[in-house]
């Protein structure tokens, strides 16, 4: 039931984006009615995703009819952004597909093209200017927040290999990975050689 | 034996003449239907929707489906429903109470849903339909409301198609002792107050307690169902049995 909670605010969230861009509902008017099973093996759960009456609906279930079910580990899942890794992941057994594969790509397609004009949006509330004025500032923000976070990175590692010297750097560590390797195989040179020589005597 | 005597069964905690149970609940809920929804909110914080969530997620409705929300009240469930069995399903409302159907239909007018919705005033005990109707029936919080509950069921199972499941949302045995106990304290002492506060019908509402005490724990109302003839019977505890869904299957 904890999961059906969790589901109903995210169904909030999904449809509240419907309503933001226009356009989704028409990409995902082709799958309408049609039922998507997402099994999440690692979390034991499995979701329900159908678009129907121009809403998304989600539900946490143990039904097992659909027109596509998905199958997979959350970072399998997650790696499913990039289309093309698809069949990889079937061929590693990472991923199970059964039915209607459309289904799945409508879905995910309707959801990577999101493109919700945000200005628009906001200037309902205060204005055309204003709103174009406050968008950019939030990508102006957006990007000087990207910066800063990728300075305080720099820094910090910086400060952890040379400064305090906490971390190796990672040449450190490739230097000593390969180190390892070699060690391993004399290792097992000598494990074959003590044997060979046991078995000799 | 007395001919003239009459059969009785329980209204809540007292004793009545079966005839009259049917038109001492009707006046319960005529009493209420205007603040039902609001009622529902506060008694159980908000988690009623969860609960009903629940019950839709067990479905298993689709495209084109027949649904019959028995004692659908105010049509919570029939709302979802009917956004998902589309335009070439149908989804009926019954209830007994005319009140409760009127408070449904204005609701659900009121945001848009028509079309694939009916409402039918019906009785539970001998439902008017024709056998193999339905792909679906679900009855939330109406089971214990009904004064001859197999003969429901038997009705319900009729009218079911072959594949076709009910659900049965309703009030139940907690698991826990100390669950219990808080339940208890909540429904006997703050609930009536409650319904005294904001229906202004504190009456009722203690109905609403004993009658939640009255009705078959899970296992009971599981061998009901099937002794009406349901497979595959199971169910489901919700909020720690406060609530249990039942479900069971014709073939």
């Amino acid at each position: 039931m904890l999961a059906n909670a969790l589901l109903s605010l995210v169904e909030r969230i999904i449809n509240q984006l419907l309503q933001l861009d226009p356009q989704l509902k028409g990409k995902l008017a082709a799958i309408a009615d049609k039922q998507l099973l997402i099994e999440i093996r690692d979390w034991q759960q499995s979701i329900l995703c159908v678009y129907s009456d121009e809403q998304i609906h989600l539900y946490s279930t143990q039904e097992r009819s659909f027109d596509c079910m998905i199958s997979a580990d959350i970072d399998t899942l997650l790696a499913l952004k990039d289309p093309s890794m698809l069949t990889q992941l079937i061929r590693q057994d990472k991923l199970d597909l059964q039915g209607d594969l459309n289904l799945a790509q409508g879905f995910s397609n309707a959801f990577a093209e999101l493109d919700i004009d945000w200005p628009e949006h906001f200037s309902r509330y205060i204005g055309d200017a204003p709103a174009q004025q406050l968008w950019l500032s939030i990508q102006a923000l957006k990007r000087r927040g990207s910066q800063t976070k990728s300075k305080l990175e720099n820094t910090l590692t910086t400060l952890c290999q040379d400064e305090l010297a906490v971390t190796i750097h990672p040449l450190e560590l490739a230097e000593f990975k390969q180190q390892n390797r070699q060690l391993k195989s004399q290792v097992s040179q000598l494990e074959m050689r003590i044997n060979a020589l046991l078995q000799s005597r | 034996m007395n001919e003239n005597q009459e059969k009785t069964t329980h209204f809540g905690y007292k004793t009545v003449a079966e005839n009259d149970k049917a038109s001492m609940v009707a006046d319960v809920f005529h009493s209420v239907a205007a603040k039902y929804d609001v009622m529902n909110d506060l008694m159980s914080f908000g988690i009623h929707r969860l609960w009903k969530r629940q019950t839709i997620a067990s479905s298993g409705v689709r495209k084109g489906h027949y649904v019959l929300d028995l004692a659908g009240g105010t049509g919570d469930l029939t709302a979802k429903f009917s956004q998902l069995v589309g335009e070439t399903g149908q989804v009926i409302l019954g209830d007994i109470n005319s009140s409760m159907l009127k408070v449904g239909r204005e609701k659900l007018r009121n945001l848009g849903r028509v079309g694939n919705i009916e409402y039918v005033q019906m009785n539970a005990e001998a439902l008017p339909f024709p056998d193999n109707s339905f792909d679906l029936i679900t009855i939330a919080f109406g089971l214990r409301n009904v004064t001859d509950k197999d003969k429901a069921l038997r009705s319900m199972y009729r009218i079911l198609k072959p594949g076709g499941r009910l659900l049965v949302l309703e009030f139940s045995k907690p698991e826990q002792e100390i669950l219990s106990k808080a339940y208890d304290f909540y429904s006997f002492n703050i609930l009536p107050k409650m319904g005294e506060l904001v229906a202004n019908d504190g009456e009722s509402y203690q109905y609403l307690a004993e009658s939640i005490r009255m009705h078959p724990d899970q296992e009971t109302l599981k061998g009901m169902m099937e002794d009406a003839g349901f497979e595959q019977t199971s169910y489901q505890n919700l909020t720690g049995g406060i609530v249990a869904l039942h479900r069971g299957f014709k073939y």
